[in-house]
């Protein structure tokens, strides 16, 4: 049996999410049809407003209802510190800390020949033409530890050490308050290339 | 360690079967397609989760059947347990000791198994990359940080080799970023390279003098690591990185040209020599299986090296392809020490007063019994 048509279109809808198969794209619809209609309502508006009412910030790149965001318009945040991510999420991430003051930028992506990227596909010029002012002193790389978040970062500090902007990358290794015998080999191998002197 | 005994059910063609085995050398004997290779196969499985000749498990359960379970026990020197492998069709699970282990890489181990079947020919006939795929293995069984720098280093060279092709058709011009991907490869690479060198020094060691017992001194092994890069010191991971940033720099126009990778541990092959004579170009059919042979028994003094024990050796139809004299110092080699499975199809040709012992069973058609004595 075929589910009647306007089922079929809001589980398709549901599928186009990451994470969600057929089965839970079913389930999902099933319940919405039995949720309030208020409900529902704000759900949709909900959707529709994250995608109408949400803007790229021009300076930094990362999601804004406003422009420029509300993290480049602080005066005062330090100016001379700029801390680059891969995504906005990776933001939110850093803003939770709530001991960073410095300043973002959002590359949107990675460097990756095999999937096409290369710089003028993600915000690297617009990273570089944000240091061109002199205010900037140091450039933190927060790109994830995979191979081409680590491509992405010798990259970056190979154009912009030049200048002489100090370019710094977030360690690697052991997780606070974790167990050294639930670490894998790999993050203990970092962990131990990156000791400190005490 | 040995294997103390083995259940099967509904693997492949075997709907039941318990054995018990010998600590020494146990012979499968049975006419062709009796099922001799898949008790092998199973006892390989128990060990490794995933059988050597495929890479679907559904091949494994029996025909119209919902799962497959082979379990088994171990001894070893200070302990015992058991070891189940259940296969479905939703996938595998493996149990050690009674508990289920998530993570497959938290089982293997356990149970050493060496296996020498005739398709392991190609170690010595087959092209580079069968050999390069037998050093990562072995490596990879003792070292996870080389599975590591092996991952990233395929990961980056697929990256590099995409960067290169685009760089020569002019899609890109920006040579800071293919410095970058070449110090990467450079990083992981240098790490392969060392290990690889100290594996295939440890090989010579242990696989030259098996050859020369098994030759009765007739024949020399040697085994050499032909590395593309030339490095001034093979032990410093630092200095084989500065060789191989140098020859990416001398060859960098031809990469360009060809849009190729072609330097690096991805391009290397191990060669193998019998009285200063390349076996693959120059070695008889039964010199290149000697060779084979001396490597796969000198992987079980690795292991014991590694592990502190002897792994147990299943030699599926290879004796049959040695002289009466290979057989007779294969044997005489691994007798009292290793736990050896053997398959063959008659026992005539295999000289009797060599096995001291032998626990011989009849494989018929799925089934397997204790031969009378």
């Amino acid at each position: 049996m075929q589910y009647p048509e306007p089922i079929s279109k809001l589980i398709d809808s549901y599928m186009k999410l990451p994470g969600i198969g057929a089965k839970s794209a079913a389930r999902l619809a099933f319940y919405t049809i039995d949720m309030r209609e208020d409900d529902v309502t704000d759900f949709a508006k909900a959707l529709i407003s994250a995608k109408r009412d949400l803007n790229y910030c021009s300076v930094c790149g990362n999601i804004t209802e406003e422009d420029p965001c509300y993290i480049c318009k602080d005066a005062g945040r330090d100016r001379g510190t700029i801390l680059v991510v891969e995504d906005p999420k990776d933001v939110i991430s850093i803003e939770k800390m709530r001991e960073y003051r410095g300043l973002y930028h959002v590359l949107h992506g990675v460097l990756s020949p095999v999937e096409g990227t290369g710089p003028e596909d993600i915000q690297i010029p617009s990273l570089i033409r944000r240091l061109q002012s002199d205010e900037v002193k140091e450039v933190i790389i927060a790109t994830n530890a995979t191979a081409e978040g680590e491509a992405t970062a010798m990259y970056l500090s190979r154009l912009i050490k030049p200048a002489g902007i100090k370019v710094t990358r977030l360690a690697h290794g052991l997780a606070v308050g974790s167990d050294i015998e639930y670490a894998d080999e790999i993050t203990l191998m970092k962990a131990v290339e990156g000791r400190r002197e005490l | 360690m040995y294997l103390e005994k083995m259940s099967l059910l509904d693997y492949r063609n075997y709907a039941t079967c318990d054995v018990e085995f010998s600590k020494g050398v146990n012979v499968f004997l049975g006419e062709n397609a009796q099922g001799k290779t898949n008790l092998m196969e199973a006892i390989y499985v128990l060990a490794m989760t995933r059988s050597h000749r495929t890479s679907n498990d559904k091949e494994l359960i029996a025909w119209h059947k919902e799962f497959a379970k082979i379990s088994g026990r171990v001894q070893k020197k200070n302990t015992q347990f058991p070891l189940e492998i259940l296969l479905s069709s939703k996938g595998k699970k493996a149990k050690l000791n009674h508990l289920e282990q998530r993570k497959l890489s938290e089982y293997v181990g356990h149970l050493n198994v060496i296996l020498f079947a005739p398709e392991d020919l190609a170690i010595v006939k087959g092209s580079p990359s069968v050999r390069r795929r037998f050093i990562d293995m072995e490596i990879g069984q003792i070292s996870p940080i080389y599975l590591h720098h092996l991952a990233n280093y395929q990961h980056v060279l697929k990256q590099r080799n995409h960067y290169l092709k685009q760089l020569m058709i002019g899609k890109r011009d920006d040579h800071t970023f293919l410095e970058v991907l070449t110090e990467q490869l450079s990083t992981h690479g240098a790490h392969l390279l060392k290990e690889r060198m100290s594996f295939v020094k440890q090989l010579e060691k242990w696989a030259a003098p098996i050859h020369h017992e098994i030759t009765q001194a007739k024949e020399v092994l040697k085994i050499s690591y032909q590395p593309s890069v030339e490095a001034t010191n093979w032990e410093d991971v630092d200095q084989i990185f500065l060789d191989l940033m140098t020859q990416f720099e001398k060859g960098k126009k031809r990469e360009l040209d060809q849009g190729n990778t072609l330097y690096g541990p991805h391009r290397d092959d191990l060669l193998f020599f019998v009285n200063e004579q390349n076996v693959q170009t120059y070695g008889s059919q039964g010199q290149q299986r000697t060779t084979a042979l001396s490597i796969k028994l000198a992987e079980i003094e690795l292991i014991h090296d590694e592990v502190g024990e002897y792994p147990i050796l299943l030699l599926d139809d290879v004796l049959s392809e040695l002289d009466d004299e290979r057989q007779t110092h294969l044997l005489t080699a691994i007798q009292d020490k290793v736990q050896t499975f053997l398959t063959t199809t008659s026992l005539d040709g295999i000289k009797k007063h060599v096995l001291r012992q032998p626990r011989t069973f009849i494989v018929t058609n799925g089934c397997v019994e204790l031969e009378d004595k």
